[in-house]
């Protein structure tokens, strides 16, 4: 496609110049150390965020082993807890502590794996806004 | 950066049609996102083509915000008020422009002012070069009859 020579020598006669490229770059680097101040900040703060989670997960494995180790150790026709006042409801209650208490501390650390699990995905979007806003490939 | 600003100032000084303070603002915008960018940058030598699509978007995004709707008469008002260009003695050319929808403005800009071929501007706008072919056709056409040239 040829240009219009007109249109051209008009665009070329009033190619804008600029004496205030100085304010500019430095409003420029005022904005950008902001953001690299944000930056900063963000990263400090997933980091937090990423040690908060090993440790819980850390503590979570080890509380978890402990706890299952306990009710492998105990006797097998002794129940883990019972109860003064003996009614139907109660007895069948300490007849099922070793079941329950597995039931429960399987819940427990399942409930555990989603927060943790959730956590991870949260980090990964807040990485990716902070990181990259435009797409790299320019074809 | 700093050597690539005023072309990408020039560039959206003629997209704003003349409305400095505007123009000015997007460029930053769109430098500071070229910034936090840079990292994933691959296409070596071709930083003011990456440049100035990430102007252009910032550009289209801005717009798109502001939902843009100005026929000349309110266009004639903004560009001879404070925000227009004061060094800018012609101002046909800018309100002729704003009478262009943003992408065909953005094509014959790159295309007249920045000197890119129908390839480059392709990539730049991110549409075919037929597209660009018809804005670059319906622009100039609509431009000629505005500044009777």
């Amino acid at each position: 496609m040829n240009k219009d020579k007109a249109l051209e020598d008009l665009f070329l006669a009033q190619k804008p110049q600029f004496d205030d490229n100085e304010a500019f770059m430095a409003s420029l680097n005022k904005r950008l150390d902001a953001v690299e101040y944000i930056k900063q900040h963000q990263e400090a703060t997933i980091r937090h965020y990423k040690m908060a989670l090993v440790v819980a997960f850390v503590v979570g494995i080890i509380s978890g082993a402990v706890t299952i180790a306990f009710l492998l150790s105990t006797p097998a026709a002794v129940p883990l807890f019972t109860f003064r006042v003996q009614t139907g409801w109660l007895s069948w209650l300490a007849a099922n502590s070793r079941i329950l208490t597995a039931t429960a501390l399987s819940l427990l650390m399942t409930f555990g794996l989603i927060s943790i699990v959730g956590n991870i995905q949260d980090i990964r979007s807040m990485r990716s806004k902070a990181g990259c806003v435009i797409p790299s490939s320019f074809h | 950066m700093e050597r690539e600003q005023e072309a990408l100032r020039g560039f959206l000084l003629y997209l704003c049609c003349g409305n400095k303070e505007e123009a000015d603002d997007i460029a930053q915008n769109a430098l500071m996102k070229a910034y936090l960018s840079s990292t994933g940058y691959q296409e070596k030598g071709r930083f003011r083509s990456w440049l100035f699509k990430i102007a252009h978007n910032t550009f289209l995004n801005h717009k798109a915000s502001l939902r843009y709707t100005e026929s000349i008469e309110e266009a004639r008002e903004l560009v001879s008020s404070t925000a227009a260009d004061a060094s800018f003695e012609h101002q046909d050319l800018y309100l002729a422009l704003r009478t262009l929808p943003p992408k065909e403005r953005s094509a014959i800009t790159l295309f007249y002012l920045n000197g890119y071929n129908i390839k480059e501007i392709a990539a730049i706008t991110e549409a075919s070069e037929d597209a660009v072919k018809k804005q670059l056709s319906r622009g100039r056409d609509q431009l000629k009859e505005k500044l009777k040239l």
